[in-house]
């Protein structure tokens, strides 16, 4: 071969070869400034059940968050704590750092006893907020900063005249201190990159913590940090095998479906106690569970596709499940039963469970709209634009032709042009599954009237409810969703225009994964993107009126 | 995490399979039979009853405090009875021991001899017939009086009602029934399963079978206290086998089910006492709502002399809101018994009664192990369309 | 006209900056007193009667045409229809504001959000979720209420925590206490301090966390520096919350003044069945607790808990339902027939008349606490309002709403207020200048407005 085709073939392989590569590079990502979000209820639950065990009880109140691209978690990290928030969270610190310190628990969780109980004992109070200062927030303290606990404790101590009393009066400082309630980031140099900052190793050991567990980093987790070893892929890839290999995995997962479902309301759940006597709060909190272990079950145990939560015939039910959806239950212990649906029975997926077709409904009857909406903005990430304020419907009450079922009552919003822009994006879809009725119990007719529950969801025909499951597993939104959902979760706050790229990615990576979650959690866990900071703009943040530009 | 595998060798309710059928489910399969499930929510004494008592013109029965009392010399009424301010109930325990040696007359009732026991007089009765008209000439039952049912069905067989009619703790009003209900409501002993298989058709199948359990789980209730349908009941097994699983065939018509006489062993509870009850020839009739959610009906058969008195008797201190009085329960029902001669004596041993009962449909649930949950299928496709 | 009362003074007492998009001036120092003619109240001890703010709202407006007659000038005198007939006896306590329009300026109506938020904040919403500015309650509480146990008690009577229609900002937003039980353990619970026990002693315990939540703030400027600015603002609300915090501590341990007006209520209890069943948006289960929340928090007002109150009776949406019945009273005001005969839609009409009642209940809660020479209601101003005039099409235009009480003898009372059209900030306005806050103008764009409604001055 002459020279010359060698060189061309050398230099066509190497293109190729740079070709190649650059498909399956991950794209970059510049990210955004670092955080301070509130830690969401769940997050707080965990984190002190983690730190001190589950006996610990938290009663009161949390401030509402506002739900943000979807997440509870990413509305966090807009999050203001008000007087009265901060009065429930004093509160709460207060029992906890009683019940910590009490004669039930403080035998194994303080680290060692005073000399005298009835006085201060520096030693002890130093080496307990030494360790649990630092679980507590996120970080090692320094030395002046333990003294100072110390010399709080200390002087409580002397005030009220017992160890125990005064230890509990500065954790519950601690407990209600800023670096505990709000996850601070803070970012360095980085030192691979000249003028570029990162993540601090504890503030990575934070966010990979409250993605894969929903909780703060455990001591190994914070040693990793201490050691840097979280800026060193082997590293990161170490501590990511771990956590993802812990039975926590499985809480962590749980918090986020949770909040990816907004189940956060279903425990208070009311249907009317006439028209859906099977009805409970316990059938409420029962059908969340249901919804989580069969979730649990399938992307983590079987480690199955995501898509086929949307077919799955396979679940458990418990007993008051039993009688929602009238199915039998043996109870050997009380609990919980593998079941699965039979062929020919129309409930296939979680887009069929209580947990979404009571929740999404009103409180005595079902509701079309509400469940397309949610299918829409919950399960594919999509925006249903809010409805016009200047509807009158006089135009469409006839009192001689009263409207019998959902669909005849829905008809107009299909009709009238102001309606249906966005009624077509909810009710197609929600009027599929009108043969489940607003508690979950599957149903011939409303009020002895016929239904007719054909619809589609983006083309997708279907006679009735069987049809929803795989309209929804066809659908590319369905798993485009769990990504963004996961990234926003992962970073706690909205993806910026810089990440699409690399979603868009994600989305693809994710399906020649075979849609596995596990493995979809390990890529964003090690990829570059979710650790990504960028230097505070230094402009004052300056609000426009959208609808006149107009500085405001 | 895994979970006990298995469910259990179950039977589907129907009211969920009818609904499946009416979306479009492809037809397969081969023709499996269906299953229907109920436990038993109320369960009475069939007793007709007239606004003003026409059917015991004599009035009601004394009770055995008023024979106690007319046996005391009136100091002793007086002492014993702390002139009239002890309660029947704080008197029970002297006044139950009036046999002349300090028997009780509840557990000896032959122990004294008291006036006859006025019974039903009335015509009309709640029952069936269960003599067929020539049980007496058959050598099956013993000479008695028949009733005309309510329903205007001719010769009905009620002795239980004719013994029972005219004493006041045995009427809807008094104390026994109504606590018996409540009873079994909250304490769940005494609960009757009734499960019908070889169903084709719920609504008019000509043959099924009906088999009888004891349910060992409590009864689901909403929170006002109203019986749920759908939950699932297990069946009270023992080494294996059920423990009561008695069973008669039967059939369906237009959403009624009859079934052919039969023994059937029921179990039964009221008033802190637990009986296996014997019926024999027991026939059932029951009416299945439209929509298979709860049912109603009667059964009517043969209840022992004995298994009754053994109840009667046991009742104990509540007997003093009752009113009644067992040694003259104990002579009439020997009397009026009209079915099962004994060989050897000829007396009857047997008393034919009616129950009426309501039931809330149910899923019965044997043993561990998996019915394919396809039971039902080919239900599902003869159901299509006739639901509405 | 400003009105300041005096007030323990602590150097916190003073306003920071803007606060949000509204214009608020810096307060000024306590001894620039500007009594009115009348002079204000005086208690039997010679101290001024405090003067408290508060808000009630009720959902879903009022039936056109059957609440409220119309009228074409402001006057004296207001003429309820069968849906308020509860409120007539209140005439001489309420004044009714009609005909004030809420100009949007092209922002979406966001339905029944909108609405409160322009009339709260004065300004409207840009997104279905965003609260542009702190409420009115609050900037009034922001000015009397620093050196109360609460800065504001917020309550609702539907059970539904997060629709508290007070916040100082989207993401601060408190959770309103949502049951009777929550309202008085928060009250009256083991930290409150009964004016009337002849004994008090400062608790040690309470000296402690004083300690505790001092050495918080002790991080305060280190903590500013590590985080971004933006993030500055949230810390900065963290820390006026911790300074709330001290402060509630700090009026715990002075020992309460004497108190007459003060008696504490009994605790609720709930019997028998209502223990099962607590369906929070029956409608007589939301009147019953809004019965008793009413008490409880008009008697956490006269011990001087806190000086400024949130009530909410029905949520925006109001969710409030009978048993047995699938439609809701949202459900119904837009699904109902209006009856042809009638000219309403009478189911609806019949939930908007208990929601009547329930004002008239919670009027009375106030005005049967009898304080100095008159009652609690004389010494309390309360702007009733809901978010919508007409239910059915959502119309923000002519909202009803009311004063409440005589605000310590600073306002007329009776009255019918027409705003012809004039943005409905006026009235919000003029209260908070009733109340003392040192503002002359308030609301943006079309809402802002500096015209207070004199007509109801004293």
């Amino acid at each position: 071969m002459s020279t010359m085709r060698r060189a061309w073939r050398l230099t066509f392989t190497a293109c190729a070869l740079a070709l190649l590569a650059a498909c399956s590079e991950t794209p970059k990502t510049t990210g955004a400034e670092a955080g301070m979000r509130l830690l969401t209820e769940p997050q707080y639950r965990q984190t002190i059940a983690d730190v001190f065990g589950q006996q610990i009880t938290i009663g009161g109140t949390f401030d509402p968050l506002v739900r943000t691209s979807g997440l509870l978690t990413v509305g966090a990290s807009a999050a203001r704590i008000t007087p009265a928030g901060l009065e429930q969270l004093d509160r709460m610190a207060r029992s906890i750092a009683a019940q910590v310190t009490s004669e039930e628990n403080r035998d194994f969780l303080l680290p060692c006893a005073p000399a005298d109980v009835r006085a201060p004992d520096d030693t002890c109070a130093a080496q307990f907020f030494g360790t649990t200062g630092r679980l507590l927030l996120r970080r090692s303290l320094a030395e002046d900063e333990v003294a100072s606990l110390v010399r709080l404790a200390n002087v409580s101590t002397r005030e009220l005249g017992n160890f125990h009393d005064g230890l509990a009066s500065a954790l519950a400082g601690l407990l209600v201190s800023p670096e505990f309630l709000f996850v601070i980031e803070q970012t360095e140099p980085d030192p691979k990159r000249e003028g570029a900052l990162r993540l601090d190793g504890y503030s990575k050991a934070s966010r990979l913590s409250f993605f894969l567990w929903g909780s703060a980093p455990d001591d190994e987790l914070l040693r990793a940090a201490e050691a840097g070893e979280l800026h060193k892929s082997s590293g990161l890839a170490e501590q990511v095998n771990r956590l993802l290999e812990s039975p926590r995995l499985e809480q962590g997962l749980r918090l986020f479906f949770d909040d990816m479902f907004a189940f956060e309301t279903i425990g208070r759940l009311e249907k009317d106690a006439i028209i859906y006597p099977a009805f409970s709060t316990a059938v409420a909190l029962e059908a969340r569970e249901q919804t989580l272990r069969t979730l649990m079950h399938m992307l983590l145990d079987e480690e199955a596709d995501y898509r086929d939560i949307f077919t799955t015939r396979k679940t458990f039910i418990s007993s008051a499940l039993g009688r929602i959806y009238r199915i039998p239950v043996s109870r050997p212990d009380g609990g919980w039963m593998e079941y699965e649906f039979p062929e020919g029975d129309p409930r296939l997926g979680i887009a069929t469970h209580v947990s979404f077709t009571a929740l999404h409904s009103h409180a005595g009857r079902s509701s079309p709209t509400l469940r397309g909406k949610a299918i829409r903005e919950i399960l594919l990430c999509q925006r249903v634009p809010d409805p016009p304020g200047t509807i009158d419907f006089a135009a469409f009450n006839d009192p001689n032709s009263p409207a019998h079922t959902a669909r005849d009552r829905l008809n107009v919003h299909s009709i009238e042009p102001a309606c249906a822009g966005c009624h077509k994006l909810t009710d197609p879809v929600g009027l599929g599954m009108e043969h489940i009725d607003g508690a979950g119990q599957l149903r011939t007719n409303e009020d002895g009237y016929a239904i007719d529950a054909s619809g589609s969801l983006d083309g997708f025909e279907f006679q009735n409810v069987a049809g929803i499951g795989p309209a929804l597993r066809e659908n590319v939104a369905a798993p485009a969703c769990l990504v963004n959902r996961l990234y926003a979760y992962a970073t706690a706050r909205v993806p910026a225009r810089n990440e699409r790229k690399y979603l868009k990615y994600l989305e693809g990576e994710f399906a020649d994964d075979g849609y596995r979650v596990p493995a979809l959690l390990r890529r964003i866990a090690l990829d570059e993107a979710m650790y990504a900071v960028k230097a505070p703009s230094t402009r004052p943040a300056r609000v426009t009126d959208p609808v006149t530009g107009d500085p405001s | 995490m895994k979970l006990s595998s298995g469910t259990p060798r179950v039977i589907h309710g129907f009211a969920a399979c009818a609904a499946v059928v009416l979306l479009c489910l492809p037809a397969t399969a081969s023709a499996q039979q269906g299953t229907l499930g109920f436990v038993i929510t109320l369960w009475n004494l069939g007793s007709y009853e007239t606004r003003f008592v026409d059917e015991c013109p004599e009035g009601l029965n004394v009770g055995y405090d008023e024979y106690w009392w007319r046996g005391l010399s009136k100091p002793d009424r007086a002492t014993l009875t702390e002139n009239g301010l002890k309660s029947r109930l704080q008197r029970y325990f002297n006044a139950i021991r009036r046999g002349p040696n300090g028997e009780d007359v509840c557990m000896n009732p032959t122990a004294v001899t008291d006036p006859p026991l006025l019974l039903v007089e009335g015509d009309k009765a709640i029952g069936m017939d269960l003599d067929d008209k020539d049980g007496v000439a058959a050598g099956r039952s013993c000479p008695h009086r028949e009733f005309t049912g309510i329903d205007g069905t001719a010769g009905v067989d009620n002795q239980l009602y004719r013994l029972l009619g005219c004493v006041y703790g045995f009427r809807s009003y008094g104390q026994v029934e109504a606590n018996e209900n409540e009873n079994r409501k909250s304490n769940g002993k005494g609960m009757t399963l009734i499960e019908i298989t070889g169903v084709d058709d719920p609504r008019n199948d000509p043959d099924v079978t009906v088999n009888f359990y004891r349910s060992i789980d409590l009864y689901t209730l909403d929170g006002s206290g109203r019986f749920l349908p759908h939950g699932s009941y297990r069946i009270d097994m023992y080494n294996g086998k059920p423990r009561y699983g008695s069973s008669v065939r039967g059939k369906i018509e237009n959403g009624v089910l009859t079934t052919t006489p039969g023994e059937v062993n029921l179990p039964f509870y009221g008033n802190y006492t637990y009986q296996n009850r014997l019926f024999r020839d027991l026939r059932l009739r029951m009416t299945i709502s439209p929509n298979g959610d709860s049912a109603e009906g009667m059964a009517a058969g043969y209840l022992g002399v004995d298994d009754l008195m053994f109840y009667v008797g046991s009742i104990g201190p509540i007997q003093s809101t009752t009113i009644s009085n067992c040694p003259s329960i104990h002579v009439a029902a020997n009397q009026i018994a009209d079915g099962h001669p004994d060989p050897k004596t000829g007396d009857c041993t047997t008393l034919s009664s009616a129950f009426v009962f309501k039931a809330v449909s149910a899923f019965i649930v044997h043993d561990k192990g998996m019915r394919t949950a396809g039971a039902g299928r080919g239900l599902l496709d003869r159901l299509k369309g006739v639901f509405k | 006209m400003t009105v300041l009362l005096p007030r323990p003074v602590t150097r916190r007492s003073v306003l920071r900056g803007a606060l949000g998009g509204a214009t608020v001036g810096l307060s000024l120092p306590f001894l620039d007193l500007f009594l009115n003619e009348n002079g204000t109240a005086l208690a039997a001890t010679g101290a001024p009667l405090p003067v408290r703010f508060g808000t009630w709202y009720w959902g879903l407006g009022h039936t056109p045409g059957h609440a409220i007659v119309p009228k074409t000038r402001t006057a004296a005198g207001i003429e309820f229809l069968t849906e308020c007939q509860a409120l007539k006896p209140h005439h001489d306590q309420l004044n009714f504001f009609g005909g004030f329009n809420m100009p949007l300026d092209g922002r979406s109506n966001y339905t029944h959000f909108s609405g409160w938020v322009a009339s709260r904040t004065g300004t409207a919403p840009s997104t279905n979720s965003e609260i542009p500015a702190p409420t009115l309650d609050l900037l009034v509480a922001d000015h009397l209420s620093n050196n109360n146990r609460f800065k504001t008690l917020d309550a609702t009577a539907c059970g539904i925590a997060r629709e508290n229609y007070s916040a100082r900002s989207t993401n601060s937003r408190a959770a309103a206490e949502a049951s009777p039980e929550k309202l008085y353990a928060r009250v009256f619970g083991t930290e409150f301090a009964d004016p009337n026990k002849a004994d008090f002693k400062p608790d040690t315990r309470m000296m402690v966390r004083r300690s505790v939540l001092s050495a918080v703030n002790d991080d305060r400027k280190k903590l500013m520096q590590k985080v971004g600015a933006s993030d500055r603002a949230r810390l900065d609300e963290y820390f006026t919350s911790i300074r709330q915090l001290e402060n509630q501590l700090e009026t715990q341990l002075r020992k309460p003044e004497a108190n007459q007006s003060c008696a504490i209520p009994a605790a609720p209890r709930r019997d028998g069945a209502e223990q099962n069943m607590p369906q929070g948006l029956e409608v007589d289960t939301v009147i019953a607790n809004h019965r008793v929340m009413a008490q409880m928090m008009a008697m956490a007002v006269a011990c001087n808990q806190t000086r400024v109150f949130n009530m909410v009776f029905s949520d925006n949406f109001s969710h409030m339902r009978r048993p047995g019945q699938t439609y809701t009273h949202h459900l119904l005001t837009h699904e109902e027939t209006p009856d042809t005969d009638l000219g309403y839609q009478p189911v609806a009409f019949w939930f908007n008349c208990r929601t009547m009642e329930a004002f008239a209940t919670f009027i009375d809660a106030f005005a049967n606490i009898r304080e100095g020479d008159g009652t609690l209601l004389d010494n309390t101003l309360i702007f009733a309002a809901t978010e919508t005039n007409y239910a059915r099409v959502h119309s923000v235009d002519g909202v009803p709403v009311f004063s409440v009480g005589k605000a310590g003898g600073r306002i007329k009372t009776g009255m019918h207020v027409v705003g012809n059209g004039d943005p409905i900030t006026r009235i919000g306005l003029t209260m908070m200048q009733i109340m003392g806050v040192p503002i002359d103008n308030w609301g943006t764009r079309s809402l802002q407005t500096s015209k207070t409604i004199s007509e109801i001055l004293v």
